[in-house]
């Protein structure tokens, strides 16, 4: 019964990540604009991959692995906002046109 | 008048319309033949207004005709000239990739059956020896490290050497040199003032996050390496995660700090160091044989850090040359030196 259990609420896990990453790609073809696709596309960097790394030390239960998969999910909830900001950043002070017209009319918005 | 039209529409006519570039050869045609309006060209209007002389009126057609001509010529490669190469091109391309596809299936079906026991694999004595004796005679867990670093080390020898010379050549193809009075040369001033306003220096947020990754990601580096001959890994890959942490150093904190611990004197005393102590480890191999000299030291307990005789230093030194290799092709391609 336990081990039912554990599996139906790993594979929930799982799925739920899934199901963020496939939003996630869509989101990233759907937007038009850089920093909209940005965000959508670090979603499945951070989100996705949290769920479906913690269905796994579900399914693998408590041991030296699941450690070392829990170590990925803490590397990349530190890299990958880092990365996605650093992007943000270089789109804002190279194309600043375009964010403009983004964030509205607002001569100062944003940047 | 309807002879001529049917000798337009024939053929051989269709031919030297196409080798004379097209609608230019009719226009002619009916230019110097009897009626002027029927072709209706641009040029017979300016004919109109001038005055009846037959001298000029030749010359300017001849002229007005050349210039069409090579009008026609400049444009052809733009219009049908592009279209009989697009149509070509893919022709060809298509019948390339066919042929390629016939002779990679043609190759596929005479190989011999999936897991069958005459595959060149398994009935080679010398990947099954690697698999049997491999544990034995090198002292490595890993097989793979036992195998590229003893049996076959003088192969990684002449990898790391491929990474060195690659460094070496981006160091030569792209270094921007320094004046002798040590003042910058023009072009790199631009290229810093380019690099300070296209990418964020001085980041917080980054360099929080490099404060505590990098070290994170060098320890394992570290790791990798020195559990090549034991776990997966090995030079080749820790060195490669020890250069991205360097990697991510330079990006966070810029070019003055990482120049505290790694120059260009750095990297080449570190790089030759490596490579000479490799060459100099395993030359009694290389030029006595493998099997008939052994090194002296011992293999120690498989499964132990230090173990597998050589393996584990020749590890560090391709994990050196790999690390200095990525830090410095970033370093150059970034500011045009390390």
């Amino acid at each position: 019964m336990m081990e039912w259990i554990r599996f139906a609420v790993g594979a929930l896990f799982i799925l739920v990540g899934l199901l963020v990453s496939c939003v996630a790609v869509a989101g990233t073809y759907k937007f038009k604009f850089v920093l909209n696709r940005m965000h959508a596309a670090a979603m499945n960097d951070t989100l996705a991959i949290l769920f479906v790394i913690l269905g796994l030390i579900i399914l693998n239960g408590f041991n030296f692995t699941s450690l070392k998969l829990f170590v990925i999910i803490c590397f990349f909830w530190m890299a990958s906002p880092v990365c996605s900001h650093l992007l943000a950043r270089l789109e804002v002070s190279t194309d600043e046109e375009q964010v403009k017209k983004e964030c509205g009319g607002d001569d100062d918005a944003g940047l | 008048m309807k002879l001529k039209e049917n000798y337009e529409n024939t053929k051989w006519r269709r031919f030297v319309r196409f080798v004379n570039g097209g609608e230019m050869s009719e226009d002619r045609f009916r230019l110097t033949g009897s009626q002027m309006d029927a072709g209706k060209p641009q040029a017979a209007k300016v004919h109109d207004a001038q005055p009846v002389d037959l001298y000029h009126l030749k010359r300017d057609r001849n002229r007005s005709d050349y210039s069409r001509m090579m009008e026609q010529y400049e444009n052809w490669s733009k219009t049908r000239g592009l279209k009989i190469f697009g149509s070509l091109y893919r022709i060809i391309s298509l019948c390339i990739c066919l042929l390629i596809i016939f002779v990679l299936l043609l190759t596929v079906a005479n190989m011999p059956a999936f897991g069958s026991a005459d595959t060149p694999a398994n009935s080679n004595e010398v990947a099954q020896r690697y698999i049997e004796k491999g544990q034995e005679e090198t002292g490595a867990v890993n097989i793979v490290t036992g195998m590229i670093l003893d049996y076959r080390a003088f192969d990684t020898l002449g990898e790391s050497h491929v990474l060195f010379i690659a460094a070496c050549t981006v160091l030569i193809l792209l270094r921007i040199d320094h004046r002798k009075d040590g003042s910058l040369v023009h072009e790199e001033l631009a290229a810093d003032e380019n690099d300070r306003r296209l990418e964020p220096k001085n980041d917080k947020i980054l360099q929080k996050a490099a404060f505590f990754l990098v070290p994170v990601i060098i320890l394992f580096g570290i790791y990798v390496i020195l559990n090549g001959h034991i776990s997966p890994g090995g030079g080749f890959s820790g060195g490669a995660v020890i250069g991205a942490g360097l990697i991510l150093y330079l990006t966070a904190f810029g070019f003055q700090k990482a120049e505290r611990f790694f120059t260009y004197k750095t990297f080449s005393v570190v790089s030759l160091a490596s490579l000479l102590f490799y060459s100099g480890a395993k030359c009694y191999s290389f030029f006595c044989g493998a099997n008939h000299m052994e090194s002296g030291i011992p293999l120690g307990n498989a499964g132990d850090i230090m173990s597998s005789g050589l393996i584990l230093p020749l590890n560090i030194c391709v994990g050196c040359v790999v690390a200095c290799t990525m830090y410095s092709f970033y370093a150059i391609f970034r500011k045009g030196g390390i």
